[in-house]
């Protein structure tokens, strides 16, 4: 929806999705799948691969689909804003503490900083503390919040924010005082307003 | 018939995709199809009600995905899920429905009169294209019912009861079918008003090698109107 394919700059509908090594990752796996289908080339790039069995097959999903998987990632950041449209960040989710430090996610979150094409990332910019935000971290474009924004969302200063959680039942929006927004007929995600 | 079940092998076993994977896409498509052509704001019952007969196999658990999906989009579904497989996958759908406060029925309605008055659309999940030979108790009598039923029905895949390639000019006569993945060969005897293809998670090269001649999804959409 941020991106649809005919307002892309590129020749080529590419989009280089960055994965980490745990669920958000996972989370990238199945968006690459799904942007395959939508049309888009996707291009993963997943260092650190999980052993978990569910994860391991949305890789091969993946490959079975003809996604190609970049075994580095180019320091060179001219290489990534030449060769794709926009980078989808799934490097690190809510559930990361220790991750930002560890390789390859440092070195990862360092070239992401400087590439000039838009990035979308998944519940959380990576390398975000989840509640206070950052300073000098990634910027991204697009955010698209997991089942409801986290506390840094409100250090989101790019053009547009989604949240995608209308899986959630009732009771549990309730529970947690969500207030979700109302999502329109059946779509699955829901643009917020763009922050001030 | 050997051919959906061939494509639905390599899915499974070539491209790993989990059964859990592909029914939540194919309930989902489901109830998308079923909110686009019949909106809450259309039913003339008090409450959009609707019933989803859900069978003892996978067309049972896709009705157990869309029951909940259609549940999220605003309408107040009831399950009727007669015979259930004793295996997580069906166990968690199940579950899932209950946390959600969507009741299953212990008993299906006696007469047709009753489901016309209490409900304003039918969701017929009970036998998938794997379907062969008799059917079994308790659906004969349910899809007798159905028969008489004047509201209308909306058949996951295949209208329950048919032949999964050459229909039955007496059976079930939905309004609404969902083919899912690839329409099967029976539905060239569909007569209802609407025709759609749900499941967009076929890989090109699949639908390459069955030759399935898929027509172009629009944008993000999870269904195409065929009909």
């Amino acid at each position: 929806q941020a991106f649809p394919l005919p307002s892309l700059p590129r020749k080529q509908p590419t989009v280089l999705v960055v994965c980490g090594p745990a669920q958000n990752g996972a989370i990238g796996l199945v968006c690459a799948r799904h942007l395959r289908i939508f049309d888009y080339e996707p291009t993963i790039f997943y260092p650190k691969r999980s052993m978990d069995p569910l994860y391991r097959d949305f890789t091969t999903q993946c490959e079975k689909m003809d996604i190609p998987f970049l075994s580095y990632l180019p320091t060179e950041v001219q290489l990534i804003n030449d060769a794709y449209n926009a980078v989808v960040d799934a490097v690190l989710g809510a559930e990361a503490e220790a991750g930002e430090g560890k390789e390859p996610c440092a070195a990862i979150l360092a070239t992401l900083k400087h590439v000039r094409i838009p990035i979308v990332s998944l519940d959380v910019p990576s390398g975000w503390d989840v509640e206070a935000g950052s300073s000098g971290g990634i910027s991204p474009d697009v955010l698209v919040s997991l089942s409801a924004p986290k506390q840094c969302a409100r250090r989101f200063l790019g053009r547009q924010h989604f949240v995608a959680g209308r899986f959630l039942p009732y009771d549990m929006q309730k529970k947690f005082e969500l207030n979700p927004p109302e999502y329109p007929g059946t779509e699955c995600v829901v643009a917020l307003r763009a922050p001030r | 018939q050997e051919e959906a079940q061939a494509i639905d092998q390599e899915l499974f076993t070539e491209y790993k995709f989990s059964v859990d994977q592909l029914m939540e896409l194919a309930g989902l498509s489901c109830a998308t199809a079923i909110a686009k052509t019949y909106p809450p704001s259309s039913f003339t019952t008090s409450q959009p009600a609707v019933l989803v007969v859900c069978g003892p196999g996978n067309n049972g658990g896709d009705g157990l995905v869309c029951a909940r999906h259609l549940k999220m989009f605003g309408y107040h579904p009831t399950v009727y899920y007669p015979k259930r497989p004793s295996k997580p996958l069906f166990e968690g759908l199940t579950t899932q429905c209950q946390k959600m406060d969507i009741p299953f029925l212990s008993e299906f309605p006696a007469e047709a009169a009753l489901i016309d008055e209490l409900y304003g659309l039918v969701v017929d999940a009970i036998f998938g294209f794997s379907f062969k030979g008799a059917v079994r108790e308790p659906f004969g009598s349910i899809l007798s019912t159905l028969e008489r039923i004047t509201v209308p029905i909306a058949s996951i895949d295949i209208p329950s009861g048919w032949d999964v390639e050459k229909g039955k000019a007496d059976g079930l006569q939905p309004d609404m079918l969902i083919s899912l993945t690839a329409p099967k060969k029976a539905a060239v005897h569909f007569a209802g008003r609407y025709h759609f293809l749900g499941g967009r998670f076929v890989p090109a090269a699949l639908q390459e090698k069955y030759a399935l001649n898929l027509p172009p999804y629009p944008e993000t959409e999870c269904v195409l109107q065929l009909t």
